[in-house]
């Protein structure tokens, strides 16, 4: 068996069925094995794509994505794709072909150093020297990527090492290292400062859903009630029903939970990492509030903010272990009439479509267990603000690094993860361009992703903040030149309808639901229509400018 | 102020590019590097010297993540001081 084989029978040994790439020089040998491999391949058509694709397929399944591209600028192609991964916490192994070592290090044709450019954005990396290392270090990114904190890991693969025949060897699965032990020393205090405090609060992240902890999440807040927030990660882990659930909090989080989080005298922070978009001023955050705080990844504890309590380890035992009952009923009742008193309005004037209320009407039209991937902007906070989801799977946003051009490619894999669920490409006019290419890996397999454009003929976030705080100078955010989006889509055989008006929407979402394959939908807003509440830079989360305020 | 990190590291070619990369980016200014292979177990024995006004936890936990960093210890005075 030759290398590029083995790498093939590595995967299957992972249970990946599913892989996303394209191919080049450096790679090819990998390429061969695929084509008698019964190990699915799916052609994207930029390398970026197919780690975005890579992205939603693991975010949406909880499973490993796996990527390939071929040596120097198909590996580079991979490098945002890699950090998004990287600060999202996503399992990925990435798989890069690399020039025959008999030419590493003499500029060869297509040779970049892409050990060296990964590692600030992978969790581990590897160049393997030798066919004999190869299952190995496969199995050791497999072990890597999914353990602790998850992550992308690259594995760079010499094409003379693809090439090189290796005995059949039955190399034992790694397991995941585990450097952490859970210590519940600590939870008589937390505890006692969860029973203690008059004004708890739930600050829940991505974490929870990605220990497989919602069960004991729903438990904790059951047995402990008090009101929750989430991070744009850890939107839909509280049950829908839970009538002290406050929304999302930062920067474009709701007044309620922002106001509730700076009047907390306790915030138990699951799974988050107190992101200066959730903070704002961090000097004013939550100003009056002890912490406890539970995470996998020790370098999370005291980043940021101290926390009296710490716990590292296993959210599924350390939840059980620090729930204690709670005294707070008037704050309770508090927090729910901040809830009432700051609830979304969608009487908007005028017969042009409103983003917030279209994308409510959405959220209430799509079926159940329904996945939403976002791109980055305006849009994608009007998602977090207005739709509504039942498990944290199911929207798909780029958090931490924030990559306009995420959401297509993204859906494609999560299409391709759960095929029986609908896939929701929700993207603006900026973000939509970057990765448009994609469209044809969706004509390709004929892939039913429905995908809604919110068109503002802007950069809408962009130009929101040139509004506030660059004096209405308004350089480089117009995009009124947009090409025409439902032609575009029929380029690609993808059909489509464009909408202005309000009375247009509820049979638009009729008609794209009810299409059997991929469809567009493109939605024309107002431009002058901004993301509300926002907390500008350096204030307290408290301190959120509104509508009323301009 | 000046922290001494004494670092057992596997042997691996970008172990040190690992190092640097996380001292830089987490602002940490490298004040002395010493390296010394072990024959034992292909290791790496360390000596890393940073100067910030940051708290050295700060990259002492970011450190410990790196796959291929088997111990970190630093220096008795800093541990002293963090127990402080």
């Amino acid at each position: 068996m030759k290398g590029a084989e083995l790498v093939l029978q590595v995967l299957q040994q992972h249970g990946v069925d599913t892989i996303f790439g394209y191919p080049g020089g450096a790679i090819m040998p990998i390429y061969d094995a695929i084509y008698a491999s019964p190990v699915k391949h799916y052609l994207c058509r930029h390398e970026q794509g197919g780690a975005f694709s890579a992205i939603g397929y693991a975010r949406s399944s909880g499973k490993v994505g796996v990527c390939l591209a071929t040596s120097g600028p198909g590996a580079t192609n991979l490098i945002t794709s890699l950090a998004d991964a990287m600060l999202d916490s996503v399992p990925l192994v990435a798989i890069t072909g690399q020039v025959s070592q008999a030419v590493m290090g003499t500029d060869a044709f297509q040779e970049i150093d892409v050990l060296g450019l990964s590692i600030s954005v992978t969790k581990h990396s590897f160049m393997v020297r030798s066919v004999d290392e190869l299952a190995a270090t496969l199995h050791q990114a497999f072990a890597i990527a999914r353990s602790g904190r998850p992550g992308p890991v690259l594995v760079d693969i010499p094409k003379d090492v693809q090439l090189a025949e290796v005995a059949v060897v039955d190399v034992a699965q790694q397991q995941p290292e585990n450097r952490l032990t859970t210590s519940l020393a600590q939870s008589a205090k937390a505890r006692q400062l969860i029973a203690n405090a008059k004004k708890p609060m739930a600050y829940i992240g991505g974490g929870v859903h990605m220990a497989s902890a919602m069960a004991q999440l729903q438990d904790f807040l059951h047995q402990c009630p008090m009101p929750s927030v989430t991070t744009l990660k850890g939107m839909g882990s509280v049950a829908k029903d839970n009538p002290y659930y406050l929304g999302m909090l930062g920067m474009h989080g709701t007044q309620a939970a922002n106001i509730a989080v700076q009047q907390c005298d306790l915030l138990i922070c699951l799974g988050a990492r107190f992101d200066d978009r959730v903070t704002g001023n961090l000097k004013k955050f939550a100003p009056h509030a002890k912490v406890i705080h539970v995470d996998i990844d020790p370098a999370e504890i005291n980043k940021v903010r101290f926390a009296q309590v710490s716990f590292l380890g296993d959210m599924q035992k350390i939840l059980p272990a620090i729930a204690s009952t709670t005294d707070c009923s008037d704050w309770l009742a508090h927090c729910s009439s901040l809830k009432q008193q700051h609830g979304w309005r969608y009487d908007h004037p005028g017969e042009r479509i409103y983003a917030p209320l279209m994308l409510k009407q959405l959220s209430e039209r799509m079926p159940n267990n329904s996945v939403v991937c976002c791109d980055v902007g305006q849009h994608q906070m009007w998602v977090a603000q207005h739709m509504r989801f039942s498990h944290p799977r199911n929207h798909l946003s780029s958090g931490g690094l924030g990559t306009m051009g995420f959401g297509l490619p993204a859906a494609i894999g999560a299409k391709l993860a759960r095929p029986h669920d609908t896939v929701i490409a929700v993207s603006g006019d900026g973000s939509f361009m970057m990765n448009v290419q994609e469209l044809a890996t969706i004509k390709r397999f004929r892939l039913p992703v429905k995908i809604v454009i919110v068109d503002n003929q802007r950069l809408g976030m962009v130009k929101q903040w040139q509004q506030l705080f660059f004096n209405e100078r308004y350089s480089e955010t117009d995009l009124s030149d947009n090409p025409d989006f439902v032609a575009l889509a029929a380029a690609f055989a993808i059909p489509g309808h464009s909408v202005s008006r309000k009375d247009e929407v509820e049979s638009a979402l009729e008609a794209m639901f009810t299409w059997p394959g991929p469809y567009l939908l493109h939605v024309r807003i107002d431009e002058k229509d901004n993301v509300w509440p926002l907390v500008p830079p350096g204030a307290a989360n408290e301190d959120m400018l509104m509508e009323s305020n301009q | 102020m000046n922290h001494t990190l004494t670092i057992t590291a596997n042997n691996e070619a970008s172990v040190v590019e690992r190092l640097l990369q996380v001292t830089r980016y987490r602002g940490y200014q490298l004040a002395g590097l010493q390296l010394t292979p072990l024959a034992e177990m292909a290791g790496l024995l360390i000596t890393l010297t940073v100067t910030s006004d940051k708290p050295i936890h700060l990259l002492t936990s970011q450190l410990h993540k790196l796959y291929d960093v088997r111990e970190l210890q630093l220096a008795s005075a800093d541990i002293a001081a963090l127990r402080a």
